[in-house]
């Protein structure tokens, strides 16, 4: 697997979920769920983040994004945890 | 209008109105039935989901079981809605009728005994609800022809969990492996029977053009599931359907489903606050 930094004892990743209610609108990041992979992080993303009619909605592993001028979020260094 | 007293869908119950695109004369009755058999599966199903809202394997896991829950309950509201096109009450069919009475695939008429039963149907329960609702929305039905493709919509996460968390238990082998396949062989033979019923009410609902024919269906439901059991070395069409005993005017199987699980399904709990 090779979306996680954090790892659960179901070998699960960290993924964040970015949406917009509209295609003119910016994604923006409503949160993040734990999962074993991009299926079933889909999955969770959708069910978890349900409170809006989302017009898109996408999942990144959390390993992927790269901080750009801090290191002490929940990004930086490739952190473990949330 | 006539409504039987203890909400079964008995004969000449049920009244076809005018302009509701359901099939001529004795059929309606028939696909009142058929359609009762899908309303009822949705609705155990959603109690069989709920019950793993807690104690699921994660947080997300628990959480997407709820939501499925409630898809499903959604589902089944408007199926039962649907009856009213045949003239029958679907409050009674929702609130008012015995276990007995009740049309639901008989692999739900216990609850899942481990996260590897609730799986297994996951995949095969939903996976045949999925293809007998995809087959009326294909038929003459209008009112299924309109309402049924959101739903199907909505099925597509249901399949995604599904298979993702089938594989995984599949891979892992051991006694997660095992208990998947053994719920799964438990499931196959009595939902292939309750999805391609070989009587005369579903031909002539076949050869009416209100669902595909059978043949259609299973292959179908091959399509859909049948990658997916090959994890743990099963197909679909290698499984004899369970047709013993078959009771027709319920379209499924012997027994029903337990007795606290319709309770629920009633609301039985909650009848002084219904509001109409």
């Amino acid at each position: 697997m090779s979306a996680g930094t954090r790892r659960t004892a179901l070998d699960e990743g960290v993924y964040e979920v970015f949406a917009r209610k509209s295609r003119g609108e910016p994604l923006r990041h409503v949160g993040c769920v734990d999962a074993p992979g991009e299926e079933l992080a889909r999955v969770y993303a959708w069910k978890t983040y349900d409170e809006e009619k989302w017009f898109e909605m996408c999942v990144v592993p959390r390993a992927a994004v790269i901080p750009v001028n801090r290191q002490d979020g929940p990004w930086g260094s490739r952190k473990t945890g949330r | 209008m006539g409504k039987p007293e203890d909400g079964a869908l008995t004969d000449g119950a049920l009244t076809e109105r005018a302009g509701g695109g359901a099939t001529a004369g004795g059929q309606s009755e028939t696909l009142a039935r058929h359609v009762l058999s899908l309303a009822d599966t949705k609705r155990l199903l959603g109690i069989r989901y709920s019950d793993w809202l807690l104690g699921s394997p994660s947080i997300e896991t628990g959480i997407a079981a709820s939501s499925m829950a409630q898809d499903e309950w959604g589902h089944a509201r408007l199926l039962y809605s649907m009856l009213k096109r045949f003239g029958f009450d679907p409050f009674q069919m929702e609130h008012e009728r015995p276990a007995s009475r009740y049309c639901s695939a008989p692999a739900l008429d216990a609850p899942f005994a481990d996260w590897a039963e609730f799986v297994a149907a996951v995949v095969v329960v939903d996976g045949a609800l999925e293809v007998a609702l995809a087959s009326l929305a294909d038929g003459n039905f209008a009112l299924a022809r309109s309402r049924v493709p959101k739903m199907l919509a909505e099925e597509t996460y249901h399949r995604q969990f599904g298979a993702a968390w089938f594989r995984r238990l599949a891979d892992g082998g051991g006694e997660g492996a095992d208990r998947l396949e053994a719920a799964v062989r438990a499931f196959l033979p009595s939902t292939l029977a309750w999805l391609v019923p070989e009587d005369a009410a579903y031909e002539s609902l076949a050869a009416d053009g209100a669902v595909r024919p059978g043949s259609r269906v299973l292959g179908c439901f091959n399509d859909r599931v049948g990658g997916v059991l090959g994890a743990v070395g099963l197909s679909p069409l290698a499984v004899e359907p369970a047709r013993e005993a078959w009771d027709a005017e319920r379209r499924r199987g012997p027994g029903a489903p337990a007795e606290e699980a319709v309770e629920r399904a009633r609301g039985d709990r909650n009848r002084a606050l219904f509001v109409e």
